[in-house]
């Protein structure tokens, strides 16, 4: 006879708000119904309503892990539907930045499933790697969280110190490469938690919509970085790391082999940053007009649809962030698994509840 | 199948912009437009919904390697919209913020449950009026 557990909306794993109920043969799961919008703030709502000077900071605050991206991708769709030049070295800036919140992301989710996992140690490790990174965005931008580094037509501040960026991305590289890795792949305790649980087929990941790194754990070979250039990714040498299997062990291979490419990344920018200016001066309306605009996050693609009609307000401003594409897929990641395993599972989509509900 | 391939299948006037391919659809060929876009190997990514004067214009996008394939229709006040859902279980939760937001209604689904509203709210709260603070 099957039984039915609430869970959440709040969790002891995860610090947001998400409700799933869980319905079990004995210890085996068998299916799971989700509940989100906890953390609904109408911020598509609000879009419209204040002006495209105030909703850049608006869209800073879709997620407070990536925040850049959001503000980022908000003046690119602006940017585009005004054909906005923003200088080189500005699109070098911008990519600098993402690839950083790029680290500090992925750090943070693997601090994260370290401490799911058990592993109290590798939980600390990630989380002082992490410190590192933060280090460096505070530094570049005064902010550890919400950088405020987008305008229309550019960025607001400069890299003063490309040297210290460096260092300190060689340094997060090293101990990402001799340290998290090693113990990510081979530590049998990661293993056995890991290995095999939680898999999402190819076929599901499709059918849902899967994004980012917990598509590419299924064998999706997707990646706007490379597949849809922006900024000056084109110009860029890195890697999409894929993987096959689909498990919670999946996603972590893949996580861990991105952070080693977001360092090369940064490094190949501050190898090539051009000098000149930072934005082509103040912009506070946009002609008429409407895009799409995608980029590639740490969780995956985010998506917005921006619509402007001439004025200082935007018409429509959509945004499809990708945890709202990937949460549904815990549905069929959990099928079959033991209901003690379900934080690990869910807390492997590194979710975020906040911008999902925007 | 890749973008071009798609496109041709589908039919119709396509249009390129900046952000990618649209067309527009006639609501009575979604579906099958939809099921073409599965068989071919596209990714759904969003649905956007946007007001059109009394009316509103609803676009469904995929991505096909990095190129974005976006099918546009207009809905008339009180008209339905087919759903996706049993094409593509990705676009259950796309349709059900789109009668959150818009009050747009799905034919088709056993219900459409509110997504980031509670039980019992009105749908369509986007389209509470500017003077509304």
């Amino acid at each position: 006879m099957s039984y039915r557990i609430p869970i959440g909306p709040y969790h002891i794993a995860l610090d947001e708000p998400y409700k799933i109920e869980v319905e079990c043969e004995g210890e085996t799961v068998i299916g799971a119904f989700l509940k989100v919008g906890y953390n609904f703030r109408g911020i598509e709502w609000l879009a419209e309503r204040k002006n495209i000077t105030q909703s850049i900071a608006l869209m800073e605050r879709v997620c407070g892990i990536c925040s850049n991206v959001h503000s980022m991708t908000f003046c690119l769709a602006l940017e585009r539907i005004g054909a906005i030049e923003v200088p080189p070295r500005a699109q070098h800036i911008r990519v600098l930045m993402a690839e950083l919140e790029r680290l500090h992301s992925h750090l943070l989710w693997a601090g994260v499933a370290a401490e799911l996992i058990g592993f109290q140690t590798l939980f600390m490790t990630c989380f002082n790697l992490r410190e590192r990174v933060m280090d460096l965005l505070e530094s570049i931008s005064g902010n550890r969280v919400n950088y405020s580094m987008n305008r229309i037509g550019g960025v607001n501040r400069d890299i003063q110190d490309s040297q210290a960026v460096r260092e300190g991305v060689r340094a997060v590289r090293n101990a990402v490469a001799t340290s998290l890795i090693p113990i990510f792949t081979t530590d049998r305790g990661v293993a056995g938690r890991c290995r095999g649980v939680g898999v999402l087929t190819r076929a599901d990941a499709l059918a849902y919509g899967a994004v980012g790194p917990v598509a590419r754990a299924s064998g999706i070979d997707q990646d706007l970085r490379r597949d849809a250039p922006y900024l000056i990714y084109d110009q860029l040498e890195f890697a999409v790391p894929i993987q096959s299997g689909g498990s919670v062990y999946d996603r972590i291979v893949v996580r861990a082999l991105e952070i080693l490419e977001s360092c090369g990344i940064v490094e190949q920018v501050l190898d090539r940053l051009p000098e000149g200016r930072l934005h082509g001066g103040d912009i506070y309306t946009v002609p008429a007009g409407e895009t799409v605009m995608r980029i590639e996050a740490p969780r995956g693609e985010v998506f917005y649809f921006v619509a402007s009609d001439g004025t200082d307000t935007a018409a429509r401003v959509k945004v499809r962030t990708p945890t709202f594409a990937n949460i549904p897929t815990v549905v069929p990641m959990i099928r079959g698994a033991v209901l003690a395993d379900i934080p690990l599972i869910q807390g492997s989509l590194d979710p975020c509840y906040s911008c999902t509900d925007r | 199948m890749n973008a071009q391939d798609l496109r041709e299948h589908l039919g119709g006037t396509w249009t390129v912009r900046p952000d990618g391919w649209w067309r527009p659809m006639e609501l009575d060929r979604l579906r099958s437009a939809a099921a073409g876009l599965k068989t071919g190997g596209a990714r759904f990514v969003a649905l956007t919904v946007r007001p059109d004067g009394a009316s509103m214009k609803l676009a469904w996008h995929w991505d096909v390697a990095g190129t974005l394939l976006s099918l546009e229709a207009g809905l008339t006040p009180g008209a339905e919209i087919p759903s996706l859902v049993d094409i593509w279980p990705g676009v259950d939760w796309a349709e059900r913020e789109a009668r959150d937001y818009y009050a747009v209604n799905f034919s088709g689904r056993n219900d459409t449950p509110p997504l980031m509203l509670r039980e019992g709210d009105a749908p369509g709260v986007l389209l509470r009026g500017k003077d509304v603070q």
